[in-house]
């Protein structure tokens, strides 16, 4: 085990993104050493490489990388944007690729935009850590690409994908009210390829190892490896590079996490009815983050907390959004306290909020809440039962950032 | 172009395309539209194009698609 910027990294299985990690940051000479030199392969080569092994971006939404790779006109690519904004509070694996393996991510990157014929590689970076290391690891290099790192603010929303092109482009960190693809009118409203940190560094090892060395762990349908952030109650939480299709159960047992509920995927993700018998891979493992509950804290408790995060966390743009979220918060807060009200409001405000935003925060945060009403049913017959709720105080197990973070 | 679209950004919950389409568009209880979804008729498209013109913070629209 070794601990990097306060993050506990571990291994189950090979390392591949974390390789030659226990020595620290990997400067070019050490990359080199440890990962060997990045081959130029063409944009037919990419695509089929993608393809073969099933590459999923990393980010959260789990789009295939080929069909994004199809998706690109044959010519006229403005950039290769990396987001390392990593805006899910809990995640910590984006930063730690940056800070530790930044030339990984960067032959991903670069090798990609030669390939597309891109002239610029942008990367969005949140953490102040993570960005100084790349800015060192781009001295380091003669890549005949324009690179540049671009500090990105810390709230929720601006790590969607096509806020972090409109900071890119100076404008305000917000999601534009217009749903387009960046592949068609993303950088400048010219076509750009743009996925999270991860999808970029599992690029450079595929571009290294092929689709069949890169198929030799993890899951026939998606081989290769992930990064995990397990957090909450665990007794090492931290980041984790796993095979894919790893049970859920191992990553817990290996994390020491505490019996209980386990949230999959972040504030945005889902509370699975059990453990066992899960297996982590995309869609379901999204970003990679589990965040364990324990079970001496009030889960409903809990969950009102995360909401009102969740609400401070809107860009403020969109109406449903923000009066739709508040009124959740309230809901929430009311069940809590035994109002069965509650409980009837929240049923009818989580079919309100979905699919009415320029974003994916209002559904992501109604899919979070509505999960938690069906996982945690007993809880809430124990708190509109009369008997003054289950017992248990409000631990504050989910982490909730105050301020910037 | 043959369905309802809303910016999000733009809307400010003035509530005119409810009045103008009932049909085609509701108001939540905090006066922002809920889109009902369905295809716009030919015959149905003048009267909506007017509505799209008419929204006080031009959040109404076809989907282009």
């Amino acid at each position: 085990m070794t601990t990097l910027q306060d993050t506990r990294v571990r291994v189950i299985g090979e390392p591949r993104l974390l390789a030659g990690f226990d020595l620290g940051r990997l400067d070019r000479q050490r990359h080199h050493w440890t990962h060997g030199t990045q081959p130029d392969l063409t944009r037919e080569t990419y695509t089929r490489l993608a393809e073969s092994v099933g590459l999923r971006g990393r980010g959260g939404a789990a789009f295939p990388v080929a069909l994004k790779l199809a998706d690109l006109p044959a010519r006229g690519i403005a950039a290769v944007v990396v987001n390392g904004a990593e805006s899910e509070p809990v995640s910590r694996k984006d930063r730690l690729l940056l800070t530790v393996a930044p030339h990984l991510v960067l032959d991903g990157a670069v090798g990609l935009a030669r390939a597309l014929g891109a002239p610029h590689v942008l990367i969005a970076v949140h953490d102040a850590v993570a960005a100084t290391s790349v800015r060192e690891a781009i001295v380091e290099r003669d890549d005949g690409v324009a690179i540049e790192v671009s500090d990105t603010p810390g709230r929720f929303v601006a790590g969607e994908a096509r806020a972090v092109l409109s900071a890119l482009e100076g404008g305000p960190a917000v999601p534009p009210g217009r749903r387009v693809l960046p592949t068609r009118k993303g950088y400048h409203r010219r076509p750009t390829f743009l996925s999270n940190v991860e999808t970029f560094a599992q690029l450079a090892v595929l571009a290294r190892l092929g689709s069949k060395g890169f198929s030799s762990t993890g899951l026939i349908s998606e081989p290769g490896t992930q990064l995990l952030t397990i957090a909450g109650a665990v007794r090492q939480p931290g980041v984790i590079e796993t095979p894919t299709g790893v049970p859920l159960d191992t990553v817990l047992q290996f994390a020491g996490a505490e019996p209980g509920p386990v949230l999959l995927g972040g504030y945005h993700g889902r509370w699975p009815a059990r453990t066992d018998g899960l297996t982590l891979q995309r869609p379901d493992a999204s970003a990679g983050i589990i965040l364990a509950l324990g079970s001496d804290t009030c889960p409903l408790g809990e969950v009102h907390r995360v909401a009102g995060w969740l609400a401070s966390q809107s860009a403020g743009q969109c109406g449903p959004c923000v009066f739709g979220l508040a009124a959740l918060v309230d809901d929430f807060g009311r069940l809590v306290r035994g109002e069965p009200a509650g409980w009837h409001d929240a049923q009818r405000h989580l079919g309100l909020v979905p699919g009415r935003g320029a974003c994916a925060h209002p559904d992501g945060s109604a899919r979070f809440l509505a999960s938690a009403l069906e996982v945690f049913g007993e809880d809430v017959r124990l708190h509109l039962g009369g008997g003054g709720g289950c017992g248990r105080p409000v631990r504050g197990v989910l982490p909730v950032p105050g301020g910037e973070w | 172009m043959n369905r309802l679209e809303i910016d999000w950004t733009r809307c400010d919950g003035h509530g005119l395309c409810a009045t103008l389409l009932p049909d085609d568009v509701a108001l939540d209880e905090w006066g922002f539209p809920v889109l009902r979804g369905r295809e716009i008729s030919a015959g149905a498209a003048p009267d909506v194009r007017r509505a799209i013109l008419a929204c006080p913070a031009l959040a109404l629209r076809f989907a282009d698609r």
